[in-house]
């Protein structure tokens, strides 16, 4: 089935859904009062926003704060409509409602070549899959943090909604003070008219609650004053007294504490649990086991009255356990098997252009390669944790988590009780990397909740278990070919990869709403394959999704973060193969892709392309379009004693619309830093069921003394806001191996490259 | 056990291989100073015992009796965030913030011995982990408090001996 049949075709099962539905506008997001927490002097003006007494905002929050900065952008966005300073701001999380659903995370899905819309202006069947998506987006109310799309998503709902407010708040000034609204400024939320009358935004708050402006305009963006600016993050104090409150921080009257362990065998459980020795030493309470739970693996926990108490207790049950069902997982099986499907299979084709059998027929020259990468853990500095109490049929839970809706749906299906009988606290996040879309860890904290006489409990997972029962970034493998005719001009360039596919699985355990009885083509395992910006006249990218069986997950950038290196080190082999400079031969094939250029161009200006450099070291480039930005990076590296060093990384990004460029300076460092322990050191190897690596000895990371010095240049648009959190990451591995291959002639086809350079 | 945390007396109830980090956090409730790996490798823990960094998972409290423990929560006084408080800001230095207090402590305790430190000096005592990858702006934020220290404002005697003497 060709790509645009089976995107249409899975449309229309949902669009047959709801007849008549099809027809009627997009539910609006702007919302009510009643959305938004009752409190004591404030007034709620629509499902965002709310005014204090002292005149104040208070927003409300969905979105989860995991280090990308994004409880300051999305204030940020509200205080410029709102002409109030950025610490006027306060935040209120946010409520169950789907005004709150992340639209633009699912937008994110459709596998649509970004170049189809790179003129500005999108084709029909763009428009038509987006026009439909953020239709059931909207309906579902996924609420959700991922995909690089906050701002993205909010971008729209919440100017709306805070110039909105604005105009009711101007609006109920102006009856008081009897002059047109047109004549008052605001400034710092002081509504001020020519005539000397003031006054604050609190003072004609209840006023204008209920008032409904119509035709309200958002700002110009020539007028933003706070847009645009790096302006201090709201949440670093916090950060740097150790007030900040992460899921481990909850402290609550009587609490207990739990420490988990699951069958060291993944997917495994225990054949018998002796808990004797555990249930004698002091401050152990009780053992309560656990089933396998939306993915994980089954276990136990022990409860006690302290999380040192409970840790002790858990390596104290004399746990015997078996594999599951279906066999022993083993990687080095994984990796010989997505080989023989390389083999035996076509795939599905993403992507088609041109005639690639003729071009292949009549080549002068073929370049093949195979490429690879292996599973990755998520390693958050927080591990895995969540507080809950179940008390009187009601249950309560404090998560750090990214996916509050699925986080609230399993705590009332562990308790048994409706979701209405459920109150989420989102707590900040000690790191997310898409570990924490997942709700196992949620639903075993209310298990053991239940078990704790309307006690709350902290259950916290020892650094082994959140290493050893990850989602993790499955391993993939590809095989890319190229011809070149008589002149040496590429041709041709046909791709087909192998891998597990993340988005059915996740379905199935996070938001089983929207898993269906067989898998749909999931867009994460080829994009950055089949999404290519060259202007190759012949391409054809085809996945074969596989199911091996290792709980899968995303991990920050998911498909980009391999596919990247393998399109990228892939694009370096054909400069080389042609005698171009790495440089030269991409600007060669970005005749249509101007903003593409455009970023390369600055990377490559700043890092000084093609200056000399100290003896023994070497520049490597990589471009990559991912959540709707485009980055370049040059890295410069050298080998001493058999280890590659990261000196350098100079980065441009088109991200559109730039809400802050301090943050996104700050992701573009963060990116570098997690990619290049990812390319350097990455590796989760399962022998017998059980993973190798337990702790960051054996899954090592960079540190301050190995950090190259990252420069971030920003191409600024005024185009929809793309994102920020995670395009960083895909172009770094490319950028390093090539640079490698620049300095020692070898070719790196597999991560990680520690061991190889 | 008696102990001396943040410049005040303090009784805990632990067994004599508790390890400082659990006493902090689940017992005194000083939630500032993190859990990140267990066994000494990530620094989320870090705290200063006499003056020195300590990763808290891994030294049990026992041993620690008569000694002065400051945690992240006394790093700053009143009113008086510590310089290098200070430079995090002005470097906008956290992301998810889970490491930063074990980067803190560990900062200052360099600070401490070595008001003037080199990038070398920075790159041998500042081995926490942080997946955020906020590296390069810990190195500016330390340069920059040393700087400051010139002008005096580095607090570098532990709240602990002031107190408790």
């Amino acid at each position: 089935m060709k790509r645009r049949t089976w995107i249409l075709s899975a449309l229309g099962a949902t669009g047959a859904l709801v007849v008549g539905w099809g027809v009627m506008p997009p539910r609006s997001r702007l919302g009510s009062p009643a959305n938004m927490l009752a409190t004591q002097n404030e007034v709620a003006l629509n499902g965002w926003i709310k005014i204090a007494q002292d005149g104040s905002v208070v927003l409300a929050m969905p979105r989860s704060e995991m280090g990308q900065g994004v409880h300051t952008a999305l204030s940020m966005v509200v205080a410029e409509e709102l002409d109030v300073a950025l610490t006027q701001v306060r935040l209120e999380q946010a409520g169950p409602d789907a005004i709150y659903g992340n639209v633009a995370m699912l937008l994110g899905s459709l596998p649509f070549h970004p170049l189809a819309s790179e003129g500005g202006v999108k084709p029909t069947s763009v428009k038509t899959g987006e026009w439909i998506v953020s239709k059931l987006g909207r309906e579902l109310g996924i609420i959700a943090t991922g995909g690089s799309s906050s701002v993205s998503d909010g971008w729209a709902p919440l100017r709306t909604a805070a110039a909105t407010a604005r105009a009711s708040l101007v609006a109920a000034a102006a009856a008081q003070w009897q002059v047109p609204a047109s004549e008052i400024t605001v400034q710092q939320g002081t509504l001020q008219h020519a005539s000397g009358k003031s006054g604050h935004y609190g003072q004609f708050a209840q006023a204008a609650a209920g008032l409904a402006p119509a035709n309200v305009a958002t700002k110009d963006p020539k007028d933003w004053k706070l847009l645009g600016t790096a302006a201090p993050r709201t949440d670093v104090v916090g950060k740097t007294d150790g007030t900040a409150t992460f899921g481990l921080d909850v402290r609550l009257p009587e609490m207990l504490f739990a420490a988990v362990r699951l069958s060291p065998m993944l997917g495994g459980s225990a054949t018998s649990l002796d808990t004797q020795a555990a249930l004698a030493l002091p401050g152990v309470q009780q053992v309560v086991a656990l089933d396998a739970l939306h993915g994980s693996s089954a276990g136990f926990a022990v409860v006690a009255k302290t999380t040192w108490h409970a840790r002790q207790g858990a390596q104290a049950v004399n746990a015997q356990w078996k594999q599951r069902g279906q066999g022993a997982l083993d990687t080095q099986l994984i990796a010989e098997a997505l080989q023989t499907q390389l083999d035996k299979e076509s795939g599905f084709t993403f992507f088609d252009q041109g005639d690639i059998a003729a071009a292949e027929k009549s080549a002068s020259k073929t370049i093949e390669a195979h490429y690879s990468a292996p599973y990755l853990a998520h390693a958050t500095m927080e591990p895995m944790n969540c507080t809950a109490q179940v008390k009187d049929g009601r249950v309560e839970i404090w998560a750090p988590t990214q996916i509050p809706s699925s986080a609230r749906a399993a705590a009332a299906k562990a308790a048994g009780v409706g979701t209405d009988k459920v109150v989420v606290h989102v707590t900040l996040l000690g790191g997310g990397f898409g570990r924490r879309l997942e709700v196992d860890f949620i639903a075993q904290a209310v298990k053991v909740a239940m078990a704790t006489a309307g006690k709350p409990v902290q259950l916290c997972w020892s650094r082994e278990e959140d290493m050893g029962h990850d989602f993790y970034r499955p391993m993939h493998a590809a095989r890319l070919k190229a011809t070149l005719d008589a002149q040496g001009q590429v041709q041709s360039l046909r791709i087909k990869s192998a891998g597990d596919a993340i988005s059915p699985r996740w379905m199935e355990r996070a938001v089983p709403l929207l898993a269906g009885p067989v898998d749909l083509p999931d867009k994460t395992t080829s994009e950055g394959l089949f999404d290519l910006p060259y202007g190759f006249q012949n391409q054809h990218m085809s996945h074969i999704a596989t199911n091996m069986g290792v709980p899968v997950g995303f991990w920050r950038s998911v498909g980009h973060s391999h596919n990247a290196f393998f399109s990228e080190s892939f694009i370096d082999e054909l400069a080389a193969a042609t005698q171009k400079d790495p440089l030269e031969f991409r600007r060669s094939l970005l005749q249509a892709a101007p903003r593409y250029l455009a970023v390369l161009n600055l990377a490559a200006e700043k890092a000084r392309w093609g200056s000399a450099l100290p003896a023994g070291h070497a520049r490597g480039i990589a471009l990559h379009e991912s959540f709707g930005s485009i980055v370049a990076e040059v890295a410069e590296v050298s080998v001493q004693e058999g280890v590659a060093r990261v000196h350098r990384v100079v980065c441009a990004i088109d991200c559109g619309t730039v809400v802050n460029p301090g943050i996104v300076a700050q992701q573009m460092e963060s990116a570098v830093v997690m990619g290049l322990s990812a390319a350097l050191y990455g590796k989760i190897d399962i022998v017998d069921g059980v993973v190798q690596q337990n702790n960051f000895a054996n899954y090592p990371m960079v540190k301050l003394a190995d950090a190259p010095v990252v420069e971030t240049h920003i191409v600024s648009t005024t185009r929809h806001p793309g994102g920020v959190g995670e395009p960083g990451l895909p172009p770094l591995a490319p950028a390093v191996s090539n640079a490698l291959f620049a300095l020692t002639g070898k070719r790196l086809r597999s991560l990680p490259l520690a061991a190889q350079a | 056990m008696d102990l001396t945390i943040n410049g005040k007396a303090v009784q805990a109830d632990a067994e004599p291989d508790m390890p400082l980090l659990w006493v902090l956090r689940d017992q005194l409730n000083l939630t500032g100073t993190k859990f990140g790996c267990g066994v000494a490798l990530c620094g989320a823990c870090t705290v200063q015992v006499d003056g020195q960094p300590v990763r808290s998972c891994v030294t049990p409290a026992s041993a620690l009796v008569g000694k002065n423990i400051r945690t992240i929560e006394s790093l700053g006084s009143t009113g008086q965030a510590h310089a290098l408080q200070q430079a995090w800001i002005a470097e906008q230095v956290p992301q998810c913030g889970y490491c930063q207090s074990g980067m803190l402590m560990a900062a200052a305790a360099l600070l401490a011995r070595n008001p003037h430190p080199s990038d070398a000096d920075i790159d041998a005592a500042m081995t926490n982990i942080c997946r955020c990858g906020t590296y390069q702006r810990v190195r500016a934020a330390i340069h920059r408090a040393a700087g400051a220290t010139q002008v005096a404002t580095v607090q570098t005697v532990p709240a602990a001996q002031e107190v408790s003497a």
